[in-house]
């Protein structure tokens, strides 16, 4: 990490320190579920950007954590802090049950798939599916937070819990990139004939994306269920997952690009609700000029120091 | 039995119009490599357009001539939003990284999509219900409505056409020979910014026809129509073989029938669930769809 990026993190973990006693109650909102977007992008980001499998259902694992949050404590009673290792390692499973059989497929029908999946998932949710998931409604009133016995119930309070779940993310995603498994991502991302040829076993890395990815949009969800104290079905349906995809392309495949990504697709608009019917109208103006003007994302991802010559044209993603 | 033939036209009615929805996709993809997500969109657009010919322009008198100004008009208008489209979403982004060009898409897929909310409003419409004689036949207890009829009818004539078109004609074969290789295409003095032209018109217009049949089949249209509709034809085309005209019209056909006899003998509520499930089971067993070529891998 250079000054300049170590200073960049520094300023950013600051504004994001002392942004509640700034904010009124709606921004504090809009504060806390930037905090969960950004760490359910930057797991999007494992799947997408770093291994560069199209998964346009990301919505699913993050709504799968958050119904393991609302189930346990809603039905059986569990205490939310309790309920947080399941709803990591709940969506984890899922994440490897669903990728297994569908890792081979090439780009676009990966991408489809995984639309699928999330479909079925919100219709099954939707339809009460085993009679737990509370149906259209969702499930709300669920209890506040204990932790060491004080209760997380102040807004303030579940933002800095949101904002420890993204530092831990970012930690698992620096960590990741200067991994051994974090280059094997890159380099099958970037030709994975050649990446199986130097011995990577791409389909165990791609079922690990996929299960690193969905573990931590899984504890989002989590926090998310925790933010309203409730989970509906639509907060998890296809077009949320069009969000994340859009935010890690139009963000570009880079901690701070996932993060402008975020600021873009998502706060951006609250800013502009004034404007309620013209906003999506130039919202989707934006998109498609940001894309003609930076292609490759707003901030790109630099891996190591690769020669001009070798990346130059080499582009599949 | 009558309940099994009652589904039969039904899905094959429902699958029709999928497949017509289907081919704009799968032809764009052919070329381009491209997901259209905004075609959905422009698709709801043309139920729009074609309802409003009919109250401003023929002033709501149902007649032959009203239905016919009412297609040729839209269609008219539905193929020129999609060479605009072309121009400003896709065009600059031809070499760029390919998911780029797909979230160009999907915001272009909101501009339509707010655009006819800003236009028409948030409120559903209701196409009138005799604009097409409500003339019905009982064929050994299955009933068939002209507007089924014609549906089958014109979707049928129109893919046998496009089939027609893209295997005997020169174009055609320009169309082949871009989406095998561009490049070559190029080399071969094919210009490929005109044959790209020609596919938007083509998949434009016959989805123009389909968001017509939907308004007239379903007669309730809403803003927000496109990704409902966009999504079970994107199915399709991908079930079928995405890049492959008989196989977006064998797709379309297929997820028709599956649906409507999801709907009748299971239950509606589990549709969406089912036809997906069927898809990914499809997919895993053939990555590349029913009519899909598999692709060796370049090394």
């Amino acid at each position: 990490m250079n000054k300049l990026s170590r200073f960049g993190y520094m300023a950013f973990f600051l504004v994001v320190l002392v942004l509640p006693a700034l904010l009124d109650s709606r921004w504090l909102t809009v504060g806390t579920t930037f905090l969960i977007f950004s760490v359910v992008a930057l797991s999007e980001d494992i799947v997408l950007g770093k291994a560069g499998m199209f998964n346009m259902g990301h919505a699913l694992f993050f709504g799968l954590g958050a119904y393991t949050t609302a189930i346990l404590n809603a039905n059986f009673g569990w205490p939310i802090l309790a309920t947080l290792p399941l709803a990591v390692i709940i969506p984890m499973i899922f994440g490897v049950l669903i990728a297994g059989p569908i890792v081979h497929l090439r780009g676009d029908y990966l991408l489809v798939t995984t639309i699928g999946f999330n479909i079925v998932f919100v219709q099954a949710v939707q339809n009460d599916l085993l009679g737990i998931t509370g149906g259209p409604n969702g499930i709300f009133s669920l209890d506040s937070m204990n932790v060491f016995g004080k209760a997380l119930d102040s807004p303030t309070a579940i933002y800095y819990f949101a904002f420890v779940v993204l530092i831990l993310t970012l930690w698992v995603m620096r960590n990741l990139e200067t991994s051994k498994a974090g280059r094997a991502l890159h380099y099958l991302r970037e030709d994975h004939i050649a990446a199986e040829s130097i011995g990577i076993n791409t389909r165990v890395y791609k079922i690990f994306a996929f299960a690193l990815g969905s573990g931590l949009a899984g504890l989002a969800g989590s926090v998310y269920a925790v933010q309203y104290a409730a989970v509906s079905p639509e907060a998890f349906n296809f077009m949320q997952s069009v969000l994340f995809f859009s935010i890690i392309i139009v963000g570009g495949s880079s901690i701070p690009g996932v993060l402008i990504g975020v600021l873009v697709m998502f706060v951006l608009p609250e800013v502009f609700r004034e404007f309620a019917t013209w906003r999506y109208f130039i919202f989707g103006f934006a998109m498609i000029l940001a894309m003609i003007l930076r292609p490759r994302g707003i901030w790109p991802a630099k891996f190591g120091r690769i020669p001009k010559y070798l990346t130059g044209g080499a582009e599949n993603g | 039995m009558d309940i099994f033939l009652q589904q039969l036209v039904n899905g094959l009615t429902i699958g029709s119009m999928f497949a017509l929805v289907a081919l704009g996709y799968t032809m764009v993809y052919g070329v381009m490599k491209l997901i259209n997500f905004a075609h959905g969109d422009l698709v709801a657009a043309s139920a729009f357009v074609g309802l409003t010919v009919y109250t401003e322009i023929m002033g709501g008198t149902a007649s032959l001539t009203a239905i016919l100004v009412i297609f040729a008009l839209t269609v008219v208008v539905i193929a020129a939003v999609g060479v605009i489209l072309e121009r400003v979403a896709y065009r600059p982004l031809r070499t760029a990284p390919r998911l780029s060009a797909v979230v160009s898409a999907l915001g272009a897929s909101l501009v339509i999509q707010n655009g006819i909310m800003l236009i028409w409003g948030p409120r559903m419409r209701v196409f009138p219900g005799d604009l097409i004689p409500a003339v019905t036949w009982n064929v050994g207890g299955v009933v068939i409505s002209l507007i089924q009829l014609l549906i089958l009818v014109l979707s049928c004539v129109l893919m046998v056409a496009l089939y027609f078109f893209v295997d005997k004609t020169r174009i055609g074969a320009a169309i082949r020979a871009s989406s095998i290789d561009q490049d070559a295409a190029k080399l071969m003095g094919i210009n490929v910014n005109r044959i790209i032209m020609v596919i938007f018109i083509i998949g434009s217009s016959l989805g123009a026809i389909g968001g017509l049949f939907i308004g007239l089949y379903y007669r309730g249209i809403t803003f927000n129509m496109g990704w409902q509709y966009g999504l079970y034809a994107f199915v399709a085309a991908i079930l079928g073989g995405i890049g492959n005209i008989p196989g977006a019209m064998l797709g379309g056909l297929l997820l028709g029938l599956f649906n409507a006899f999801i709907s009748g003998y299971v239950s509606s509520t589990w549709a969406d669930a089912f036809t997906f499930i069927m898809l990914i089971g499809i997919l895993v067993i053939r990555p590349t769809g029913i009519l899909g070529e598999r692709v060796a891998e370049k090394v």
